[in-house]
Parts: C-alpha cells; structure tokens; sequence
C-alpha cells in the first residue's frame, strides 16, 4: 500500500503543473462519461492509447492496475446484452442476444477502459500527495487537504502495523478460516486494537505538529507554477473533450 | 459497494458531486465551530487511515470472504469527520487500486457517507445517557447493520434505475432484490463486527468510543 510512483522516464505528463494535469483530467474524464456513440468510443480508445504511449509509463504497470476490475463492470457487461432491449440478434432458445444490451454493454466497457486507464496514467506521473497540495492550492478547504495528506501519509504505517498484528495472530496459533463467532470477535479485536493505535499515534503526531507551526500560519504556499507547455497541454485536453462532447450531441440530433 | 467509472450518465455524476459539497461544506461548517478544530484533524485522519487499511481485513463468510466497508463504525467513531474522511479513502482507493472511480466520486460519497452520518446519529441518540457494554452493543449493531442497508438501497437504486440500457420493470425490479438480498449477510456481519469493535473499545480505550 503506497501512494510512490513507479520509476520511469519523464514525459510531457511528468513535467505538467500538477493542478493543470488535474483540471485536463477531470474534464477529459466527465466528456468520456458523456459519450454513447461507437463512432467516438473508438476515438476514445485510440486517445487513450496515445496518453499512456506520451506518459511512458510501463506497460505492465498499467496492466497490473487493470488486472482488479470492478466485479460490477464485469456483471454488466456480460449480462446486459442478454437481459436489455427489444430486437434479437441470436436467439439460443431458453436465451437470446439483444441489440440494445449489447450497445449498452459495450458503451460501458469503453467508458469504464478509457476513464480507469487516463485516472491511472495521469494520476502515477507524480506522487499522490503532490496532487492533494496542488487540490489545496486550487481551493480545497484546509481541513480536507490536511486530512488527506496525513491519511495518504500514515497509511503504508497502519498497513504495516496491520500486517505484523496478523503475523503475530498467526504465530499464536489463529486459523484464519475458522468461521463462527470466535472468527469475528478475533477480528473485532484486531480492528479495536489498529483504531487504538491510529489514535494513540494521532496525539503524538499533533504534538509534533505543533511543534514544527503546525495551524499557526494557515496561508497556502503555493509552490507550482504554470508554463507555456501546462497551457498548450490543457488546452489540448479542453479541445479533445469539447470536440467528444460536441460530436456527441450533433450525432444524437 | 462503489459505482465505478463509465455506468452512470453525467448529470448523475456531477448531481453526486454538488450532494457530496453541500454535505462537505456542512460538516466543515460544523467542525470549524469548535474550539480548536485543527487538534481534531491528526485524529481524523489517523482513524480514517486506520479504518482504510482495516477495511482490508478479509471476513471468511462461506463459500467466499468478503472486506468490511466499516462505515458505520466509521460515522459513529468520526461525526462530522466522516463524510471528509470517506471521500478521502473513495479518492485513495480509485488511485490506488481503481476501485470505484473519480467521476463516480461524490455519489459514491452519497451512497456511503449518508448512511455513515446516519450510523452517527442513531449510536449517538440510541446511548445517550445510557452507559455499559449493553446498549453499546445493540446501537452499535443497528448503526453498523443500518448503515450498509442504507449504502445497499441507493447503490441498488442508482445502479439499476441509471444504467444506461432498458431493462423493463420486472429485470429491474428482480435486479434490486437480488442486489439487496445478496448483501443482508454482508449487513449482519458488519453489525456484530461493529458491535464487538464499540464493546471493546469501551473496555480498553473508551475515549476511542467517545469519537473525534
């Protein structure tokens, strides 16, 4: 569990200003959520390819970051076609292909391949943390930012700290199969005691905050800064979603 | 339980999103009255680390195991935090690990902080005054067991009335109690898990109980 980003060559994407990489996201991924027509799903598909080939990002990165999907996209996509729409396609007898489901289906999949691969390539040229700092300088209350940081922050410690209560667990003789009520107190407990932790952990943590200013001065330093190339890029990512959401519209008239 | 990217249409996504900032902006409200707000967030936020990372504690619930969603121990140990503190884990986790996803991002919010501040309440109500392992217990079940009917009812009802494809009312309908009853187990396991979480918490760190 780790917010780092893999070890690649730099890219266009790597050296963008985080909060124009973040704006270029969020419109490019709601245009893709606007579109319903196969025409422009494939131009989609191919724009998407071209982000991860100018991120540079490995292959098998993005791979392994695909390998977990959604068990619900999963079910859509393969029950949809049998269950949605009016006009048969194949008939099997006790079940029958509809057109209808399958557009639908296939409209999901590419939604959720293209939005799910441009998240992950966008959001793995630079730390996690750098992109919750630049949500700050774009106007995230302090409480949020702050939450955030020390969250992506102690995460990798609680994981941690979980994993060596689970080996400790097992050292003492725990079989974590046994179902019943001794299974779920036994993980009770382990939550009780991460949740004891997490919070013994917080007051020290706020200590030493204090220490170091911490709510003393609560002004944003904003230490990003915009060039020529964050502006061409954005604007290529606002043409790319206006053109989608556009075309979009004209060819449902 | 998380909507991913690419089912839902976009008024839907971004009528999630203005939901979950009018809830945010409320809670904010709220946490910035009290007397010193910024002692508040270290603890937020380490328990909302710690719930994240013990949401990947693996139930055993046979023939399967499934992962606790905690969000109603979440809503009854956070307050107004866990509304924030939820849609920092959703970001996290559709970085992370590409669960759920960032245009499905506030209704997800919705589907699970809600509940969340509605486990808050009936825990808060449900003890008040009242004090021993007891009544910590049973509000600590319901407010655990309620809280993922509540998330399982607007993700059933959002996920088949806005999927992007006419089902007809029977499908639609059969979909919603397959979906709802598919997750009673998940329900009732989560309230005895609550409710042996708050008990122990009342024995070894009562103040843990007590909240943020």
């Amino acid at each position: 569990m780790s917010c780092n980003v893999p070890q690649t060559k730099t890219s266009v994407l790597h050296r963008m200003d985080p909060r124009f990489r973040l704006v270029g996201l969020f419109v490019l991924i709601f245009a893709y959520s606007f579109v319903s027509d196969f025409r422009l799903l494939g131009a989609m598909l191919i724009f998407t390819l071209m982000l991860f080939f100018i991120s540079g990002l490995p292959a098998r990165f993005i791979v392994q970051k695909l390998k977990l999907p959604s068990l619900i996209i999963l079910v859509l996509v393969l029950i949809l076609p049998f269950v949605s729409g009016q006009n048969t396609l194949l008939d099997l007898g006790f079940i029958s292909l509809k057109q209808e489901g399958l557009h639908a289906s296939g409209v999901i999949a590419a939604r959720f391949l293209c939005i799910i691969t441009t998240v992950m390539i966008v959001l793995h040229t630079a730390p996690l943390l750098t992109h919750v700092q630049a949500m700050r300088a774009m106007g995230l209350p302090w409480i949020m930012a702050d939450m955030a940081l020390l969250t992506g922050r102690y995460l990798e410690v609680l994981g941690c700290d979980l994993g060596r209560m689970q080996t400790a667990m097992r050292l003492r003789g725990l079989n974590a199969s046994r179902p019943g009520l001794y299974m779920l107190r036994t993980r009770a407990w382990l939550c009780g005691s991460l949740l004891v932790r997490g919070l013994e952990r917080a007051d020290w943590v706020y200590r030493a905050m204090r220490l170091r200013g911490y709510g003393q001065n609560r002004t944003a330093t904003l230490q990003f800064r915009a060039t020529a190339l964050d502006m061409a890029v954005l604007s290529a990512a606002l043409l790319a979603a206006g053109t989608v959401m556009g075309l979009e519209i004209w060819f449902g008239l | 339980m998380h909507i991913p990217d690419g089912i839902l249409p976009l008024p839907l996504t971004l009528g999630g999103y203005a939901a979950c900032a009018a809830a945010v902006f409320f809670c904010l409200h709220r946490i910035k009255k009290r007397p010193e707000p910024a002692a508040d967030i270290p603890k937020a936020a380490l328990l909302t680390s710690a719930f994240f990372v013990a949401s990947l504690i693996h139930i055993p619930v046979p023939p399967a195991s499934v992962h606790l969603m905690l969000s109603g121990l979440l809503g009854v140990l956070l307050g107004f935090f866990a509304i924030p503190a939820i849609l920092i884990g959703l970001f996290f986790q559709a970085v992370m690990f590409g669960h759920g996803g960032l245009t499905t991002l506030g209704i997800n919010g919705v589907i699970i902080g809600f509940p969340a501040m509605a486990a808050h309440y009936i825990f808060r109500f449900g003890t008040r005054g009242k004090h021993g392992p007891k009544p910590t217990a049973t509000f600590a079940f319901l407010a655990g067991a309620l809280a993922i009917m509540l998330s399982v009812l607007l993700f059933a009802l959002l996920l088949v009335t806005a999927v992007p494809a006419d089902m007809g009312a029977a499908v639609e309908k059969t979909a919603m109690l397959v979906i709802i009853a598919a997750h009673v187990p998940l329900a009732l396991v989560e309230g005895v898990i609550t409710a042996m979480t708050a008990t122990f918490l009342l024995r070894v760190s009562p103040r843990v109980l007590h909240g943020v």
